[in-house]
């Protein structure tokens, strides 16, 4: 410690100028620094970083799990599930919006559990076709509403009021339009049957090669909490933020070429090998209707459905969620977009954030 | 008004962020673990934890690496069949380091001692210790650890007169 300026600032360091006794006190703390350095005394590290990162990159669960990092989610905490459980669920948009095919317009929500492992079996997709991004999602965090309307096109919404204890700084995350294309192949998905000893079921014409193209966004987050750097003096941790966070969302839509979504959905799940964590996925998201399944991580959250007033005394049909240790809680809902409120607080406050949303 | 952040291609910022940290965390493991071969598995796997939820762009990432680095060392240093295997590890590299069988014996005593003394301390002087014993600053250590700046001199002390204690016990893992 005694190395270190901030160890003594201000008036502190004045004092101790001038004070026998706190230097005295300092000796001791100096040879207990010294001791507790030399008892740590470890082996020599020699580090190879370009090695070590080419092993990180190679290790399968170094990539994001959906293409792109989440920025704003509290490291190590419970509450951070609710996020997650929200971003599953878009993902479970974009899929929805495949297994629906043509242009896919819901007008409200369902809760649909499924486990952590469902949902990550959907990237075995690319064991039957090809999966990239045309557009990649572009998120972007910028200080104003301006800002992020020239990112997304879309105006963020305004919170009424804010629930006690969450902060009033806000920052905001923006991201264009992002396009996905699954192509199917017929060589892919024979080569994975093939391990398993058994042959292809019979193709549907214009199956090779059938392409979905799945467009999600625009979308616009607002996030409450102090982005900023902690002063000195001062216990806030920018990882402890955000407290709220609330999305809107373009609804997805999907196209496909050559042969229908649900005939490519259908006949997926027929292949020999698939695995049953990717036919749930494929099944559950597949299931039809107008109203938009939101796949929440059973494992994790609890769900309940709510209503969310939407003006003139109408209300729309939503999903509450709330995280197995009652810390956060969340609500999803669509009005012409697709939102969703969240955050370290009450359900009652979220909803209240939802019914006065505007 | 200004952007404060764009991420870029996550890649790319991801390497980045490796570049500028994988040292130091690998460090802060080493300076618990004192084993660099496993100090290296934790530097990498708590890489991929923070890549696999998190932007590499975000503010609070090597906050966030240094202090999982320190708790995941530290959670190694508790479980049994890991300290045994460091241990050997550890001596075979000694003896390669150091003629003196009497230096070896010395070394590996002191190690043992001391890692396990650290092992018994609760988890947030145990991290404080090994961050500042790994040349992190105040303000580092503070956001690490998610206390005041004005926090950490207090915290160090008590941490150094904890670990003293307990290594005064001299008790065997």
């Amino acid at each position: 410690m005694v190395d270190d300026p901030d160890a003594h600032t201000g008036a502190e360091g004045r004092h101790f100028e001038t004070c026998a006794e706190c230097k005295a006190r300092y000796e001791t703390v100096a040879g207990d620094a010294r001791a507790i350095t030399s008892l740590l005394a470890a082996p020599e590290l020699k580090v190879d970083v370009g090695s070590a990162f080419n092993r990180v990159r190679s290790a399968p669960a170094a990539r994001p799990r959906f293409g792109f990092g989440l920025p704003v989610v509290r490291p190590g905490s419970r509450p951070m599930v609710l996020a997650f459980a929200a971003v599953i669920a878009l993902a479970g948009l974009v899929v929805t919006a495949i297994a629906q095919g043509g242009i896919f317009t819901p007008t409200s929500v369902e809760p649909v559990p499924v486990s952590v492992t469902d949902i990550q079996a959907l990237s075995q997709l690319s064991d039957y076709g090809s999966l990239t991004w045309t557009t990649k999602p572009n998120l972007q965090i910028v200080t104003s509403a301006d800002e992020a309307k020239s990112i997304s096109g879309l105006t963020p919404p305004k919170v009424a009021n804010l629930p006690n204890g969450v902060s009033k700084t806000v920052t905001y995350a923006a991201t264009p339009k992002a396009v996905a294309v699954f192509t199917f192949s017929k060589d892919k998905t024979a080569s994975s049957a093939a391990g398993t000893g058994k042959n292809l079921p019979a193709l549907p014409a214009g199956m090779d090669g059938a392409q979905l193209t799945v467009t999600v966004g625009p979308a616009v987050a607002e996030i409450f909490g102090n982005m900023t750097p902690p002063k000195a003096g001062s216990s806030a941790l920018p990882a402890d933020l955000p407290q709220l966070v609330i999305v809107k969302s373009n609804a997805p839509v999907a196209t496909s070429t050559q042969v229908s979504v649900k005939q490519l959905a259908d006949y997926l799940v027929t292949v020999p090998g698939i695995s049953p964590e990717l036919t749930k996925a494929i099944k559950v998201l597949g299931a039809g209707g107008t109203a938009l399944p939101i796949p929440v991580p059973a494992e994790y959250a609890t769900t309940s459905k709510v209503k969310v007033q939407i003006g003139d005394g109408k209300t729309v049909n939503g999903v509450a969620l709330g995280d197995d240790t009652g810390v956060g809680a969340g609500v999803i809902w669509v009005n012409s977009f697709v939102y969703a409120v969240g955050g370290t607080i009450k359900l009652s406050d979220a909803l209240d954030i939802a019914n006065h949303l505007t | 008004m200004r952007a404060v952040a764009t991420v870029r291609p996550d890649d790319e910022s991801f390497e980045a962020l490796f570049t500028a940290e994988y040292a130091r965390v690998a460090g802060i493991a080493n300076r618990v673990l004192a084993d660099p071969h496993e100090a290296e598995d934790v530097a990498q796997e708590v890489f991929i934890d923070f890549h696999r939820l998190h932007s590499s762009s975000a503010q609070y990432a090597p906050a966030w690496l240094h202090r999982a680095a320190a708790h995941e060392a530290l959670n190694r240093l508790r479980g049994a069949k890991r300290r045994q295997r460091r241990e050997l590890a550890q001596a075979a590299e000694d003896v390669d380091r150091t003629a003196d069988p009497q230096a070896i014996l010395e070394l590996n005593e002191d190690r043992r001692r001391v890692r396990a003394a650290l092992a018994r301390l609760a988890p947030r002087p145990a991290a404080v210790l090994v961050l500042r014993a790994s040349g992190l600053s105040y303000a580092e250590v503070a956001q690490a650890i998610g206390v005041g700046i004005g926090q950490v001199g207090t915290l160090l002390r008590r941490a150094e007169a904890a670990l003293r204690k307990e290594v005064g016990r001299g008790t065997s893992i």
